[in-house]
C-alpha cells in the first residue's frame, strides 16, 4: 500500500485549556480529493494549521507524505499548495508583485501566474489594498493553483467569490484531481464538498464525528422527510427505529429515515399532514444529521479499505 | 534572497523617513555648532544657570561647544533613543507578530521557505535600517558642520556612529525576541518602550542622586556614553560588546523560539 498523502493519527492540538482538536484520525490518498467539514470553531483550521507545520501537535501525530508535518514543514512544503480562507496578502503590493513574490519562493517560473489571472479575469497591476475581497481572494485562488505541487490544501477557498468564480474554481479543482494531484478542501459549503470530493470528514467540537465516501455519506439507503402537518406533533412522535430527527420546529418536521419507510409512513398517516416531501438526502443533510449528534465516531479508512 | 528583498521593500519607506528626519536634524544642528561655537561663553554662563546635576542627566557635563557634549547632548541623549526604539519596535516586531495578526505570516511559510529564513531575512533588514539611520544621523551633523567650517573629527564621530547603531541593534534584538514569544505588536512594544523609558529614568536618577549610582549600570544610557568617544577618543570595547551581545543573543534567540513555537495568535 502506497504511502497516504495526508494522515493524521490520534492528532490533538489543545490552546491551554481550550480544546482545538482531540483524536483526529484520517488518511488522504494519492490522488484524492478529500473534503473536510465543520462549522466555525469545529476545528477544521486548527486541523490545517496542524497539517501544515504551523502548530505543534500536543498529542497525536500529522504526516504528509509520510513525514512529520511540523519538523519537516519547509521540506515537505515544496510538495504542497495552500489557499487559506482570508489570505492577509500586503496591500501595498500589487497582486502582480505578490504572485512573483510566492512564485518565487515556491521557485516557480516568472509569471507562472499570468494565465490562470487572465483566466479569473484578475487585473494583477491593482494594488491589493484597492481590491474587494473577492478579488483579493481570486489572489489567492491563483497562487495556490499556479504551480503543480501534488497536494493541495484549501481552507474555504471560495469565500468572498461570486457564482462564476466559485464556479471556475470548481472547475480548477476538476483539472487538478485529473492531473492526479491531491486535494484537501476544508468548507462548510457543502455543495462544492458534494460536486468536488471523493471522500469526506465532517469534524463536530474538535472531534472527526465521521469519514465517509460522499456516497455513503449521501446514503444510498437514507431519505430526507420535511413534513408540514397541522398541528405540532409531540416531542417523541417519531422515535422509531431508523428514524432520526433532524429539527422539528412548530408544524415542520425534518426527518432521516435508513431502510423501510413503512414504520415511519404508519405513523405520519395517524397526523393530519399539510405537506410531505421525500428526497434523498443531500450533503447538507447528511451534515446536520450528524452534527447534531445522529452519527458515531468512527476510524477512518483508506479508500477501498473495509472498516470492521 | 527573495524574502529578504521583501523585507528590505517593506522596509525602505520606513528606512527613508527617519533618515530623512535625522539627518535633517543632524544638519541643522550641524550649521548651528559655529553659532554655538561663536557664542561658547554666552552659552556656559546661560548653562550655569541649571543645576549641574539636571544638566548631567541630559548628557551637558562641560561645555556644549565641545564635539563629544554637542553630540551627546542633541543627538545621543534624546533623538537617537527614540529614532532608534521607533525603528526598532516598527521593525522588530514586523515580521512575527504583526504578519501573523494580519495573516500574511502563512502565505510565506506556506512555501519552502524556513522560519529560519523568513525571520533571518527581517533581521539583516532590521540591521541594514539601523546602520542607514546610524550613518544619516552622524554624517548629517558632521556634512553639516563641515560646510558651515568646523570639520570634526572623523573617527570619533565614526565610532559615535558605529555605537548608536549597536545601540539600536540591541533595542532591535530584544524588540524581535519579544515579538516572537508574545505573538503580539503590541505588547512587545509596550515592554520594550517601556523598559528604554524605565532606563532612561534610571539614568536620570542616578545623575541627579549621586546615592543611586550603583544602579546606573543597569541603565543602556550608563553604556551609550558619547562624550569620551569623541573628545579622548576612548573606545568603549565593553559597551560595543554589551550591545553586540544584546542583538545577537536576541535574534538568536527569537529564531530559535520562531522555529519551534505554535504560531496560534
Amino acid at each position: 500500500m502506497t504511502t497516504p498523502v495526508i494522515e493524521t493519527t490520534g492528532l490533538t492540538k489543545w490552546y491551554g485549556r481550550q480544546r482545538g482538536v482531540d483524536d483526529v484520525a484520517f488518511s488522504v490518498a494519492e490522488g484524492e480529493a478529500f473534503g473536510f467539514l465543520g462549522p466555525n470553531g469545529a476545528g477544521k483550521t486548527t486541523t490545517i494549521r496542524l497539517l501544515l507545520g504551523f502548530l505543534r501537535p500536543t498529542a497525536g501525530d500529522a504526516h504528509l507524505f509520510g513525514r512529520d508535518a511540523f519538523r519537516e514543514a519547509a521540506q515537505l512544503h515544496k510538495r504542497v499548495s495552500y489557499l487559506g480562507s482570508d489570505p492577509g496578502f500586503l496591500g501595498e503590493l500589487t497582486g502582480a508583485e505578490q504572485l512573483e513574490y510566492l512564485g518565487r519562493l515556491r521557485k516557480l517560473r516568472r509569471r507562472a501566474w499570468a494565465p490562470l489571472a487572465e483566466r479569473l479575469e484578475l487585473d494583477p497591476s491593482v494594488r491589493i489594498k484597492r481590491l474587494s475581497r473577492g478579488n483579493r481572494q481570486k489572489i489567492g485562488v491563483v497562487a495556490a493553483f499556479m504551480g503543480e505541487e501534488p497536494l493541495l490544501v484549501l481552507d474555504e477557498p471560495t469565500s468572498g467569490l461570486d457564482p462564476l468564480m466559485q464556479r471556475e474554481f470548481l472547475s480548477l479543482v476538476a483539472e487538478v484531481r485529473s492531473a492526479g494531484r491531491t486535494v484537501f478542501l476544508s468548507s462548510h459549503n457543502l455543495v462544492e464538498v458534494e460536486r468536488v470530493c471523493d471522500r469526506v470528514a465532517i469534524i463536530r467540537d474538535g472531534r472527526i464525528v465521521d469519514v465517509s465516501s460522499v456516497a455513503e455519506l449521501m446514503g444510498a439507503h437514507w431519505r430526507s422527510v420535511n413534513l408540514v402537518l397541522d398541528t405540532p406533533p409531540a416531542p417523541d412522535a417519531f422515535d422509531l427505529p431508523n428514524v432520526e430527527v433532524v429539527a422539528m420546529t412548530g408544524r415542520e418536521v425534518h426527518l432521516m429515515v435508513r431502510g423501510d419507510v413503512n414504520a415511519l409512513l404508519a405513523r405520519i398517516s395517524s397526523h393530519r399532514v399539510v405537506d410531505v416531501a421525500i428526497t434523498t438526502p443531500d450533503v447538507e443533510d447528511m451534515f446536520l444529521r450528524l452534527y447534531r449528534g445522529g452519527g458515531e465516531s468512527r476510524p477512518a479508512a483508506m479508500p477501498g479499505e473495509v472498516l470492521a | 534572497m527573495t524574502a529578504f528583498r521583501l523585507e528590505l521593500r517593506r522596509s525602505r519607506a520606513l528606512a527613508i523617513w527617519l533618515a530623512v528626519v535625522v539627518a535633517g536634524y543632524g544638519a541643522i544642528m550641524g550649521a548651528m555648532y559655529p553659532v554655538l561655537k561663536a557664542n561658547d561663553a554666552l552659552m556656559s554662563e546661560y548653562m550655569q544657570t541649571f543645576p549641574k546635576e539636571f544638566l548631567a542627566a541630559f548628557g551637558m557635563t562641560g561645555v556644549l561647544s565641545d564635539p563629544g557634549i554637542f553630540f551627546t547632548t542633541y543627538i545621543g541623549s534624546w533623538l537617537w533613543p527614540i529614532i532608534a526604539t521607533a525603528a526598532a519596535l516598527l521593525l522588530g516586531t514586523r515580521a512575527v507578530a504583526a504578519d501573523l495578526d494580519r495573516g500574511f505570516l502563512d502565505l510565506p511559510l506556506a512555501t519552502p521557505l524556513s522560519r529560519t529564513g523568513y525571520l533571518t531575512a527581517n533581521i539583516v533588514a532590521q540591521v541594514i535600517v539601523m546602520a542607514i539611520l546610524a550613518v544619516a544621523v552622524v554624517a548629517g551633523l558632521w556634512i553639516a558642520a563641515a560646510a558651515t567650517g568646523t570639520v570634526f573629527d572623523v573617527a570619533g564621530f565614526a565610532l559615535a556612529g558605529l555605537l548608536s547603531f549597536v545601540f539600536g541593534c540591541a533595542l532591535a534584538g530584544a524588540t524581535t525576541l519579544l515579538s516572537v514569544a508574545t505573538l503580539s505588536r503590541a505588547r512587545s512594544s509596550g515592554v520594550i518602550g517601556g523598559v528604554v523609558i524605565a532606563m532612561y529614568a534610571v539614568f536620570v536618577v542616578t545623575q541627579v542622586s549621586k546615592d543611586w549610582a550603583w544602579i546606573a549600570p543597569i541603565s543602556a544610557w550608563d553604556h551609550f556614553r558619547t562624550t569620551p568617544l569623541i573628545d579622548n577618543g576612548v573606545v568603549p570595547v565593553f559597551d560595543f560588546a554589551l550591545f553586540a551581545v544584546i542583538a545577537l543573543a536576541g535574534w538568536l534567540a527569537a529564531i530559535w523560539a520562531f522555529r519551534h513555537r505554535d504560531l496560534a495568535a
